[in-house]
């Protein structure tokens, strides 16, 4: 009944605007995320993070559905980036003994597999060590992520993992736009400032936590 | 000859050669020293092909026919560049005065999965012919040039349509991609034909189609790092990528066909 979509997906371009839709719904959950973690500066003692969080928990099962929604895009979004990956590892046997490019693809363009791998590392100390799966974080938040993001080894796995996130999103974001066919003469410019902007919002903003809280929090409170 | 006339250059040529499709290719290393800057790439290796002649050797094969940028033939990867480096040029337009004096300048034939080595440089595009067949083309008869106006097309449409028709099917958008990506190319099909009235009817069918041929001859994936364009002899955009992206997702949803 479904076979036209399935086809279509699975094609070289609808693997591309899978890859797309999950990196801006990816997107979209790092800008929640981040109104989220504003809350961390909102006051010293922790209340409105902690409040924020039992929000979150009072949605109850409609945040289960959330988080294993979240988790299944992640999931498409890696394996079709490993698929998409080797295709195109595969699609050239014997390499080019002498290989230049012209100036349009990026470091960031070239690096996409690894910048992704590098915060799929991220997020498993993310998520699994340090917070959502760490019974600590679940009784006192707010003072767990002070406590974690303040210690010098963190905050500079925290800083540089932010920095790889920055470098996916530069080419990520604006790529994601081409391949679901939005492409013009007057958006494509908008779209290149957008990109870079959307890139330095995130790894700045994001990396803000653990730079306050190595060097500005005095600790104490939670 | 000396290096004594200034107009000549010294240069060291090393070159893909490869016997056929199946066997092991491996660089060849020739010094040529009578090279005009005048020349044009081509003809600087027919230079060298006369002396392999001459001296009882094999010619390198190398495609080529027009020699002024129109037919697509001639497709070289010079020194890692599709086309060498020059912007908006094809090989053969390409000539000895853009490298250096004594400069070494590797020579390559284009490299996809998808267009075998037939011989030394010269490969097999058939893979672009079988995507044109699958739907790069108007079915219905379209008869003798109309008269001038008869069809009306807005400006902007026929330009866009003419940029995009301006692809000759060279394959340098394939060997200039990092994933092998045969994308540039089919869009510029699927924009010229899908913009204008007679192509337009089969505007749906068409896109599926050529896609689908695209991905069984064993391109690789976009991936938007747009060297595609910066290599295109033709410059064509990128744009046309997203436009078939775009259009390739609505047919895939409009068209009847539940296969
Ligand atoms: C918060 C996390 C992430 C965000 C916001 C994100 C976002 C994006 C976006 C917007 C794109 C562009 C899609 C396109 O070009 O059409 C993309 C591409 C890509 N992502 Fe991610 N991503 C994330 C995590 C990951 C992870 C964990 C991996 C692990 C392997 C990964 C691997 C890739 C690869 C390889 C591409 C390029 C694929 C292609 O162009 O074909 N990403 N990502
Ligand atoms: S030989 Fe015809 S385009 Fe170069």
């Amino acid at each position: 009944m479904l076979r036209w979509l399935g086809n279509a997906l699975s094609s070289s371009i609808g693997k591309k605007i899978l890859m797309a839709l999950t990196g801006l719904f990816l997107v979209v959950f790092l800008a929640e995320h981040i109104l989220g973690n504003l809350t961390l500066y909102k006051d010293a003692d922790g209340t409105a993070f902690n409040d924020y969080k039992h929000t979150l928990e009072s949605f109850g099962p409609l945040l289960k559905v959330a988080e294993i929604g979240l988790f299944a895009v992640f999931a498409a979004h890696i394996v079709l980036a490993l698929k998409l990956a080797l295709e195109n590892r595969e699609a050239r046997k014997q390499k080019y003994a002498v290989r230049a490019h012209r100036g349009k693809a990026t470091a960031a363009s070239l690096s996409m597999l690894i910048t992704g791998s590098l915060v799929l590392v991220y997020l498993f100390k993310h998520v699994v060590i340090d917070f959502r799966f760490n019974s600590a974080y679940h009784e006192a938040p707010a003072a767990t992520v002070k406590e974690t993001l303040s210690k010098p080894s963190n905050a500079t796995f925290y800083v540089l993992a932010m920095a790889i996130l920055g470098l996916h999103l530069a080419h990520g974001f604006r790529s994601a736009f081409q391949s679901i066919g939005a492409s013009h003469p007057k958006l494509d410019p908008l779209l290149e400032i957008a990109g870079t902007a959307v890139a330095v919002l995130f790894a700045v903003g994001f990396a803000t936590f653990p730079i306050y809280f190595l060097f500005f929090w005095t600790g104490g409170a939670s | 000859m000396s290096g004594a006339n200034p107009d000549t250059m010294r240069i060291t040529l090393k070159v893909w050669r490869q016997k056929d499709t199946d066997a092991a290719g491996s660089f060849k290393t020739y010094y040529l020293h009578d090279v005009s800057p005048d020349m044009s790439f081509l003809e600087m290796l027919d230079v060298l092909n006369d002396r392999l002649i001459q001296t009882g050797d094999e010619p390198v094969a190398f495609d080529h026919d027009c020699r002024e940028g129109i037919c697509g033939m001639c497709s070289l990867v010079i020194n890692g560049q599709a086309h060498g480096g020059d912007a908006g040029t094809t090989v053969c337009q390409l000539h000895m005065r853009r490298f250096a004096d004594g400069q070494t300048i590797h020579v390559e034939p284009w490299r996809a999965n998808a267009f075998p080595v037939v011989r030394d440089l010269v490969v097999d595009r058939s893979a672009f012919d079988r995507i044109m067949a699958a739907g790069g083309f108007i079915s219905v008869h379209t008869g003798s040039a109309p008269d001038a106006n008869a069809i009306p097309i807005p400006q902007e449409t026929a330009e866009q349509a003419m940029d995009a028709a301006a692809c000759i099917g060279c394959g340098a958008c394939v060997a200039a991609c990092p994933n092998s990506a045969a994308m540039l190319f089919v869009s510029a099909k699927v924009s010229h034909l899908g913009r204008l009235p007679q192509g337009k009817a089969e505007k749906d069918r068409r896109v599926v189609a050529m896609v689908q041929a695209m991905d069984a001859e064993g391109f690789g994936n976009c991936t938007n790092h747009f060297e595609c364009e910066a290599a295109c002899p033709k410059e064509i955009s990128v744009e046309n990528i997203a436009t078939m992206n775009r259009e390739f997702l609505v047919a895939s949803f409009r068209s009847r066909d539940l296969g």
